[in-house]
């Protein structure tokens, strides 16, 4: 990612009042995590799966605190028993940012179902989402999906692709 | 030792604390052993997400003492919760975790910890987790239940329960979504926050 583009997202998530955020690292979004470890304003909590992501992601929606869940789009099948109880059973919203691997340009083949199943799994679980291509679009984009998840108390995502991640 | 009177030996340290809990019959256990927290008490149908949505809440409230009621079934679907607390350290996380050896709530088949050869306190010891007991009597437990309520650092008591249910208690007949209103509106009046707001108009 280029700096701007790291500082779009993190614009996005000041804008929609997030000031804790759960990852596990990846590759497309590899300068992202350092940044969202050095900066003041954020705390960050490393976690073992995307899944214990989500629940604690929950908990800080619990608290009156916004939190977001970065991670890459095969997270979200590893969260997707978290986020079908809390979504679908309690109405516990999770707004999740993610790097789409397997998209058009996609080089390894280990990623190319991670685009295979992102789209049909948010679809599942009745998950609102924009694909996002244009560093322009970010911090908008990010901002939505928090509105849109604060409204509906339910879950959320942004994924990231194109010139963003490569 | 029951579980009932474990909660109860509980139930009578907490005012203001906030409780997340398992699924299953402990739920109306708790329900009923702690009639004055029930809305302080998230009470949850969600295998390993219990301990992580009570970090995530330590987190997100640090001033306040967060309780979560887990269980060997719950916690061993998500062993990664102990090395996240290992790590992060937080101040406020009380862990109780009921391990009656078995998935009571689809009739009681056996769970890891009934071989004897899985600790949960020794896991969590190694993930970091200095203050990690098991405790067998429900004096233990009420022991490490002050210690653990008072405790600067994570710290997790594995009560060794039976599989036995409390007779003759009263079921509780709200689902997932009236409970989170419920606790969601008892954060918010208590921390003077706002959680769940207004829409606007527009």
């Amino acid at each position: 990612m280029k700096q701007s583009a790291v500082d779009a997202v993190i614009r996005g998530l000041k804008r929609a009042g997030v000031t804790l955020v759960c990852y596990l690292p990846d590759s497309l979004f590899k300068e992202l995590y350092p940044a969202l470890d050095a900066d003041p304003d954020i705390r960050t909590i490393q976690v073992t799966n995307e899944g214990e992501g989500a629940a604690i992601c929950g908990g800080i929606f619990l608290s009156g605190q916004r939190a977001a869940l970065v991670m890459e789009n095969s997270g979200l099948r590893a969260s997707v028993e978290p986020l079908a109880r809390m979504g679908l059973g309690a109405g516990i919203p999770v707004v999740m940012l993610m790097s789409y691997r397997g998209d058009m340009g996609e080089n390894n083949w280990w990623a190319v179902p991670h685009a295979t199943t992102m789209e049909p799994v948010l679809k599942a679980l009745r998950i609102p989402y924009a694909v996002e291509r244009e560093e322009e679009r970010i911090e908008q984009a990010i901002v939505d999906a928090y509105e849109l998840a604060y409204a509906s108390y339910y879950h959320t995502a942004v994924a990231l692709s194109g010139s963003i991640v490569r | 030792m029951k579980r009932f009177d474990c909660m109860t030996k509980l139930a009578a340290r907490l005012s203001d604390e906030l409780v997340i809990l398992s699924l299953g019959a402990s739920v109306d256990e708790w329900y009923n052993a702690a009639p004055h927290m029930r809305e302080a008490s998230l009470f949850q149908q969600q295998l390993g997400c219990v301990t992580p949505e009570a970090f995530g809440l330590a987190a997100g409230l640090p001033d306040r003492q967060i309780v979560s009621l887990d269980t060997d079934g719950g916690l061993l679907f998500n062993l990664g919760i102990l090395a996240t607390l290992g790590n992060e350290q937080p101040k406020n996380l009380f862990v109780v975790v009921w391990d009656n050896e078995q998935y009571q709530s689809i009739g009681g088949p056996k769970t890891h910890t009934a071989s004897g050869r899985v600790d949960l306190a020794g896991i969590a010891r190694a993930s970091g987790i200095d203050q990690a007991f098991t405790a067998t009597t429900v004096e233990e437990f009420d022991a490490h239940c002050e210690a653990g309520l008072k405790a600067e650092v994570p710290y997790v008591v594995v009560a060794k329960v039976s599989g036995t249910v409390q007779p003759e208690i009263k079921r509780k007949h709200s689902d997932g979504r009236e409970d989170k209103y419920i606790f969601v509106r008892h954060v918010e009046k208590t921390e003077g926050i706002t959680i769940m707001g207004p829409s606007e108009h527009n």
